[in-house]
């Protein structure tokens, strides 16, 4: 069920969000006119595309649109933040290994920075994976910032995934919820008994919420027997067969008409899609040696063209 | 009849006792059944054998059969059991899969190949008796405990079965949202086209509505009859661990004592406690 | 909590008469895994964040232990929650996600043949189990889902080959030493709950 919105909605004041188990999500938002197919086709191209580009340049911009989308889409960028620690620390390892673990190629030009010695290709290779990651990273951070649970269900219906693979992601993002929600659980009750894990050592902490996880998988265990007992009250087996044998009809997934919007956009993005992944594998256009960065780098560093 | 029961027995996997002993019931079509009695004597095996959990879900030994509509539930498929016997589970979350409350209420209607017009018909009909239109779009694991069991509720009506068993369905929620559970069996029963069994402790409520009352002890059927004669010996309910409503052990004691006829009808409300009061004071001469 | 008894072949052995089959018992425990498996591996990878070879990944105990009990529903299990929880982490893209399946099923159905083929009992009741879980359950699966990341990562170009025993060992040892003590925990202590449970599998799929 899509959310119209209106103009005053879309030019009005920040939208209120809704937590859902990925994150949050905006109550009101432009993609929401969209069916869920079609931004899970958004996502397949923003998320995959990366993977053909080597031109960190092309992949900055990519993450400057996704950034762009998340804002129109009216997602809270403040949220991000948690992401942070992923990509500063991403790029600490990746630098630190090419420094450390450069390889050996006498093609490699070392560059003298008095404590270390570093080389130029391993490095900007590196610099570049690192850019083609974080816009895929993006892709997906801006996925999972517009759909709720439902929708992403609907979209991965819409193509066709068979129903008992849909159900059982449903229940798998639904487990992960109750899971979280058995520990929290778990830790007020000792809380309330007096335990105060921040006078605990890291050791003893650790140590505590790995036991947490004995109480969590015997709940799981019953749950397992609760909810099989549940599906079979309303009639579901294992092979999926219903009533009369028939096809089974998705009701949820029949709310969300497509509209002429959802096709053009579909094409658009598929088109972008094969053309990107065309023109990079068969004709190198986004080869990391038509980088205009890494061109000017070479030129700067007196390195001749790869 | 609905639902003929001869000669069930069952034990659990891993246990050395038989949780249901020579259990012979026949339950008429569109009768609404109480099932009482204190916990661990069987009532809930006894509706998971007629709904076709045991002994499609549980491992264990089975005796003996269990009919619904004249067809052997053991030898029956889910699709086909769903359709005719609905079950509503005492712990509401525990019988939740879907991200919102419209999801739960058709995945059981998709089951039954139902096509779109009769899901939505029947979506709406469900929400409708059970009140909660306004929560369809709602996360099931986002509304309160009465709420909750009255998204359950609408499931199992949604699929419309012939049968609607309800196992303890207000043990886990407040008291206001117990109320609306009733209303709810209330107008179930008034419109006569269920056959009602419905596992309560909360018998005050429960014996206006129930047209037979069954007593579960140790297995066994220890009492089956009528709300009227089902309180006749209060004594023999409370040996066997049964809460009586207050106001019958006193309507009881009443009688015992010769303040009331020895065929006085035993009060099962208070209001028929107060009636039943002004009766006996009448009686001795005294004022209502 | 059952008690330890002599025979460990009886976990693994199906009685005379007995008839085992997958069930949606099994479905449902392999939603709920994915579930566990999800919260397990996205906290392993947010408590210390590296990146797409995680120092500290927790998620891979869950594999091996979810297959050991419950076969190829706990090994599927295995190969679909990374997808979620890389993703809600962010230590690695969707494409990249889905390169790691057949590391992910094998880090998972190692275990679970390691087990079935030796007969240790899940719940770790002699030193030979305990080898066998060190052994199988986790530096084998860990070896060959780090030797099989690492290489999906060259491929991808999102690091030099130079880089990749750097990435296999960080890999390795991240993930090895939280399953050695979160999985012996945790198969030590409810094992004897989940061999009682329908879900519990002797052979692969019931």
């Amino acid at each position: 069920m899509t959310t119209t919105t209106t103009t005053a909605e879309m030019t009005g004041a920040p939208a209120r969000r809704q937590k859902t188990l990925l994150g949050y999500v905006p109550n009101v938002s432009p993609f929401y006119n969209f069916h869920p197919v079609t931004r899970l086709i958004l996502f397949l191209t923003l998320g995959v595309v990366p993977l053909f580009i080597y031109i960190p340049e092309v992949n900055m911009f990519l993450i400057i649109l996704n950034l762009i989308l998340l804002k129109w889409g009216r997602v809270d960028l403040s949220r991000l933040r948690i992401y942070l620690p992923v990509i500063v620390t991403v790029a600490i390892f990746m630098g630190t290994v090419v420094v450390l673990a450069p390889g050996e190629d006498p093609s490699f030009t070392p560059i003298d920075l008095g404590w270390v010695t570093i080389y130029y290709q391993p490095v900007f290779f590196t610099f570049a994976a690192y850019w083609r990651l974080i816009a895929m990273l993006f892709g997906t951070i801006l996925y999972f910032s517009i759909n709720r649970e439902r929708d992403i269900l609907v979209g991965l219906r819409s193509l066709r995934l068979p129903f008992i693979a849909s159900y059982v992601i449903g229940l798998s993002i639904r487990a992960a919820g109750m899971f979280m929600e058995d520990f929290r659980i778990i830790r007020e009750a000792e809380l309330a008994r007096g335990l105060d894990t921040s006078a605990m050592k890291f050791r003893d902490q650790v140590k505590l919420y790995m036991m947490y996880l004995i109480p969590l998988f015997s709940i799981s265990l019953r749950r397992a027997d609760e909810i099989s007992n549940a599906l079979f009250a309303r009639g579901y087996n294992i092979s999926g067969k219903v009533a009369g044998g028939g096809e089974r009809l998705d009701y949820i997934r029949s709310l969300y008409p497509m509209t002429r919007t959802d096709w053009i956009a579909i094409i658009l993005l598929v088109t972008i899609f094969v053309i990107i992944g065309i023109a990079q594998m068969g004709f190198g256009v986004f080869a990391i040696t038509n980088s205009p960065l890494e061109q000017f780098m070479r030129q700067w560093l007196n390195i001749p063209p790869a | 009849m609905s639902i003929t029961i001869e000669n069930l027995e069952w034990k659990y996997e891993h246990t050395t006792e038989f949780a249901l002993r020579g259990i012979n019931l026949e339950i008429p079509e569109n009768s609404f059944l109480g099932v009482v009695g204190p916990n661990e004597q069987g009532k809930t095996t006894l509706v998971s054998a007629i709904s076709g959990l045991i002994p499609h879900s549980f491992n264990g030994i089975y005796r003996g059969s269990v009919k619904v509509f004249g067809e052997e539930v053991k030898d029956a498929e889910a699709v086909h059991l769903a359709s005719q016997v609905g079950l509503v589970f005492s712990d509401p979350e525990s019988q939740f899969t879907a991200m919102t409350v419209e999801e739960e209420l058709v995945f059981g209607m998709e089951n039954l190949g139902y096509d779109y017009a009769k899901i939505k018909e029947r979506l709406e009909w469900a929400a409708d008796i059970t009140m909660i239109s306004s929560l369809l779009d709602k996360s099931p694991y986002d509304i309160s405990g009465g709420q909750k069991q009255r998204v359950a509720i609408a499931c199992v009506l949604a699929m419309n079965p012939r049968i609607i068993i309800l196992d303890e369905p207000t043990s886990m929620i407040d008291p206001l949202g117990k109320q609306f559970i009733f209303d709810i069996l209330r107008n179930l029963k008034e419109a006569g086209r269920h056959t009602l069994i419905v596992v309560e402790h909360n018998i005050e409520q429960l014996a206006p509505l129930a047209d037979q009352l069954l007593l579960m002890h140790e297995g066994e059927i220890a009492k089956l009859a009528p709300p009227d004669e089902f309180f006749e010996d209060t004594d023999f309910l409370l040996e066997r661990g049964l809460y009586v409503p207050e106001v019958t052990v006193f309507g009881h004691w009443l009688r015992k004592t010769g303040k009331l006829p020895p065929a006085q009808k035993l009060p099962r409300s208070l209001d028929d406690a107060v009636s039943l009061t002004r009766t006996a004071l009448q009686a001795k001469g005294g004022t209502a | 909590m059952a008690t330890a008894t002599a025979n460990t072949e009886n976990v693994w052995a199906l009685e005379e008469g007995e008839v085992r089959k997958p069930g949606i018992v099994h479905v449902v425990m392999l939603a709920l895994f994915t579930g566990i498996g999800i919260v397990v591996g996205t906290f392993g990878s947010l408590a210390v964040p590296i990146g797409f070879v995680s120092a500290f990944w927790p998620g891979q105990a869950v594999q091996s232990i979810g297959a050991v009990w419950f076969g190829w529903w706990g090994g599927i299990a295995a190969a679909l929650f990374p997808l979620l929880s890389n993703s809600l982490s962010g230590s690695a893209p969707l494409p990249v996600s889905i390169a790691y399946l057949p590391g992910n099923l094998l880090q998972g159905m190692v275990a679970a043949w390691a087990f079935r083929y030796f007969k240790a009992h899940p719940a770790l009741q002699t030193s030979k189990d305990w080898g066998i879980w060190i052994l199988w359950g986790a530096i084998v699966p860990n070896a060959i889902g780090a030797a099989w990341g690492s290489t999906m990562l060259v491929g991808f170009g999102l690091i030099t080959q130079a880089a990749q025993f750097t990435t296999f060992l960080g890999w390795f040892i991240g993930n090895t030493i939280p399953t050695i003590i979160l999985g012996s925990i945790v198969l030590k202590y409810v094992s004897p709950l989940v061999i009682r449970s329908k879900a519990f599998c002797k052979e692969y799929w019931a």
